[in-house]
């Protein structure tokens, strides 16, 4: 019976990007995303280590995600630059393990402002779902896609330290966070 | 016999020391010592010195100078068993090994009871199959050597290799009978299991289970102990006790196949319910075995084989067992079953694009199947159409499972090997579908760059490429895992790396690069040549360490190696191109050049 239980669990695992299984990463961005990525983001994705991931699920690569840090505008952030998963295993859990993974690795770290990234304004299933990890829209960025239409994007952040910006105190989100990967 | 020419004591010992150096290897001191007692103009023809210093400089690679000494030694003192010895070493370093034979039957003329000289005879008449030969010199070291355990053991290997068995067994009786056995006797219980072989040879199968009754407590090898009596049993029809047998063998394995074939022809099972009961009460017993579920598909037909390779497909399917299908294939030999199978996979599809399940009925009883389920139903259907001949829909799944889940490379390997098989449907030396092998490498190359760390589509790749007559880009892709530093090519044949050397030939082969096929297919050769010198050094290891079994479960191999099918498609491609040399010769073109040059030569001076 116990077997019979494991049997039907699917199981969803992270792995490292390698110079081996790099191809697997670019071939799942190509499908997944609207826009393509130069050699230079592929380049830099190998030195990111805890910052760029395979997701795996039942041993097939399903989903990725890829990470850098920002340090503009006087603050230490995370950029989202990709997280993605395929088409027919969407809603499975994946892109939530490659967030908690992320938000994991930012409160580990301690020294994080906030975590941002861009979402085309069509996206509305993106931003739903990072909006259940505590992102919310700040900006909207005009003709940020050059390719794709509809070109603009919105920036969704999730704040992870208090602090002063131009007067305004968001003390909630401290407790946004605990409630969301506590 | 003393040499004819015998050295005053302070020369026998510098003599003695030279001998004692070549056996320790420290050939520049051998020849230091040499050179020492042929510096005495009185010595400086010894026969035996001139002997040893040959074999020496031999050792140093400088093998011209060696013939030459040990020849002039010898002819110098034709009557030294040294100078004989020597030469046959020599002889046999060069693997001349008939030659070696000579020498040594030479040298024991003057020396009969040379222990060292017989051994090396004996070495080489067993590495030549001079069984005769082999058994009287044994008998020879026996009556010299009769407290050695080897002695006895390469006595009674000869007899039973020219299949005197009951000779052999006399002696491994009468050797055992001496024999002080401890508790946890390793080497005992091999010589016992040996001894139940050379009764089994012989053919007597209720002595060797006598046999085995009265000492299978002092073998340690249990396992051979329950293979043997089940094996025993069988043959001897003790039906009940060979069925308590197997019964046991499967508690210890119960992926073992041939127990269960072995089982069923000890409980004599005559018709398929039976068999199919047998197979239930065992995946009862292991829920967790593979076997006892897909056994039972072999016998099972109509209605019966639906239901269970139903379940066996959907299990299979919903873990994602990528060799699925060819876990399978061996039913596709009944039309019937295929149909089936076809059936089921075609609803699977359908259902699970519409409710997430293999079937519509279980959407109210079984939870959704996971996302990969449908992915690996259409890399079966592939493979299953590809199977069948129909390239068409095998693309055409493979595609849809592409388009499903870009990132599984077992698709890539499935698509090149489709190409590749409708490429060798067609003529293979007019293919219709011209280009076709090499989409087919293409594909191969593309599952390559998506998993660089993995060896097995790394070679995969190679031989579609050296199919597709690429034989650089099938070295540089293989190059990622050989030895840095060294080609590639000869990292492969230092490796015996065949299914490389083999293809290479065949490739070489369709671009009429006869020398360049030739010569692969002769480092296959080399590799065969090499494997049965390999064999010398076991016959001294393996009498040693007792593992007689194995001894001659190897001399056996070594006798029929090459039908081994490398060999025989490396031949097969050297005959082609020899007959085809043979048929159409070079031009020469210096040769044709020199009888042009010549008549007008002749021309003119006319």
């Amino acid at each position: 019976m116990l077997y019979l239980l494991a049997m039907t669990r699917s199981k969803i695992e992270l792995g490292d990007v390698t110079p081996h299984n790099i191809k697997q990463l670019k071939r799942l961005n190509q499908v997944v995303f609207p826009v393509s990525y130069n050699d230079k983001f592929y380049k830099d994705v190998l030195e990111a280590g805890e910052l760029a991931k395979l997701a795996y699920y039942n041993d097939i690569v399903v989903g990725a995600v890829c990470c850098r840090i920002d340090t503009s505008e006087n603050s230490r952030r995370l950029y989202i630059m990709t997280l993605g998963c395929l088409y027919p295993y969407r809603r499975l859990g994946i892109g939530t393990k490659m967030v908690q993974h992320v938000l994991n690795y930012v409160q580990k770290d301690g020294n994080f402002d906030s975590i941002f990234l861009h979402v085309q304004v069509s996206n509305e299933g993106a931003i739903d779902f990072y909006k259940k990890f505590g992102f919310e829209i700040v900006e909207t960025k005009e003709h940020y896609y050059k390719r794709i239409e509809p070109a603009d994007a919105h920036v969704l952040q999730k704040t992870l330290r208090v602090k002063v910006t131009n007067g305004d105190v968001k003390d909630d989100e401290k407790i946004e966070n605990e409630k969301y990967h506590g | 016999m003393p040499s004819s020419n015998p050295l005053p004591p302070k020369e026998n010992a510098l003599f003695k020391r030279i001998l004692k150096c070549y056996e320790h290897k420290q050939y520049k001191n051998g020849l230091k010592f040499a050179k020492q007692i042929l510096g005495n103009p009185k010595y400086a023809e010894h026969g035996e010195t001139l002997a040893m210093k040959g074999l020496t400089l031999n050792c140093l690679g400088r093998k011209e100078e060696a013939y030459d000494y040990v020849r002039r030694g010898l002819r110098n003192d034709l009557k030294s068993h040294v100078c004989w010895h020597v030469y046959g070493l020599l002889q046999r370093s060069d693997k001349k090994y008939d030659e070696a034979i000579k020498c040594y039957r030479n040298a024991l003329k003057w020396e009969k009871d040379n222990i060292q000289i017989l051994r090396d005879l004996s070495l080489l008449q067993i590495q030549m199959r001079d069984l005769e030969g082999y058994r009287d010199t044994r008998y020879q070291l026996f009556m010299l050597r009769p407290t050695q355990r080897a002695s006895w053991i390469g006595f009674a290997m000869a007899y039973h290799l020219l299949q005197d068995y009951e000779m052999a067994l006399k002696i491994v009786e009468e050797f055992r009978k001496n024999q002080v056995k401890t508790t946890y006797d390793y080497e005992h219980s091999e010589l016992l299991l040996y001894e139940n072989m050379v009764i089994q040879d012989s053919g007597a199968m209720l002595d060797a289970l006598v046999h085995m009754n009265k000492y299978n407590e002092l073998i340690c090898d249990k396992l051979a102990v329950y293979e043997t009596w089940g094996k025993l049993y069988l043959e001897l029809e003790q039906y009940h006790e060979a069925s308590v047998v197997y019964r046991e063998l499967l508690k210890r394995n119960p992926e073992n196949t041939m127990y269960y074939q072995k089982l069923q022809d000890a409980l004599q099972l005559q018709s398929v319910e039976e068999r199919l009961k047998l197979f239930e009460s065992y995946q009862e017993k292991f829920p967790r075995a593979q076997a006892p579920r897909r056994l039972p598909l072999n016998y099972a037909t109509g209605k019966q084989f639906k239901l269970m390779v139903d379940k066996y497909l959907r299990r299979g399917l919903h873990k994602g067992v990528p060799p699925l299908f060819v876990d399978l294939r061996s039913l596709y030999k009944n039309p019937e079953k295929v149909d089936i199978i076809e059936q089921l996979l075609l609803q699977y599809v359908d259902a699970l694009k519409k409710f997430n399940r293999f079937s519509e009925e279980d959407v109210e009883t079984e939870p959704k199947e996971p996302a990969s389920a449908l992915l690996w139903v259409y890399y079966y259907c592939a493979q299953h159409y590809d199977h069948l001949g129909n390239t068409d829909k095998a693309l055409s799944y493979v595609n849809e499972a592409i388009e499903h889940t870009p990132t599984l490379i077992e698709l890539f390997l499935l698509k090149g090997k489709i190409y590749k098989i409708c490429f060798q449907v067609n003529d293979v030396s007019i293919p219709q579908h011209a280009g076709d092998v090499i989409s087919a490498y293409k594909w191969m190359d593309e599952a390559q760059g998506l998993d660089t760390a993995d060896r097995y589509i790394n070679s995969k790749c190679a031989k579609y490429m050296l199919r597709a007559n690429l034989v650089k880009e099938a070295e540089e892709t293989c190059s990622k895992f050989t030895r840095e530093g060294v080609s590639a090519m000869e990292n492969l044949n230092e490796m015996q790396c065949m299914w490389f050397q083999t293809e290479c030939a065949l490739a070489y082969q369709r671009m009429e690069k006869w020398g360049e096929a030739l010569k692969k297919c002769h480092e296959v050769d080399r590799h065969f040549s090499e494997v049965i010198e390999d064999q010398f050094d076991f016959h001294t290891y393996c009498m040693r360490k007792m593992t007689l079994r194995s001894y001659v479960g190897l001399l056996r191999l070594e006798d029929v190696l090459r039908s081994h099918p490398f060999y025989f498609k490396a031949a097969r491609c050297a005959i082609e191109v020899y007959l085809h040399l043979h048929d159409c010769p070079f031009k020469d073109e210096t040769a044709e050049q020199e009888m042009n040059t010549g008549r007008m030569h002749k021309e003119a001076t006319l």
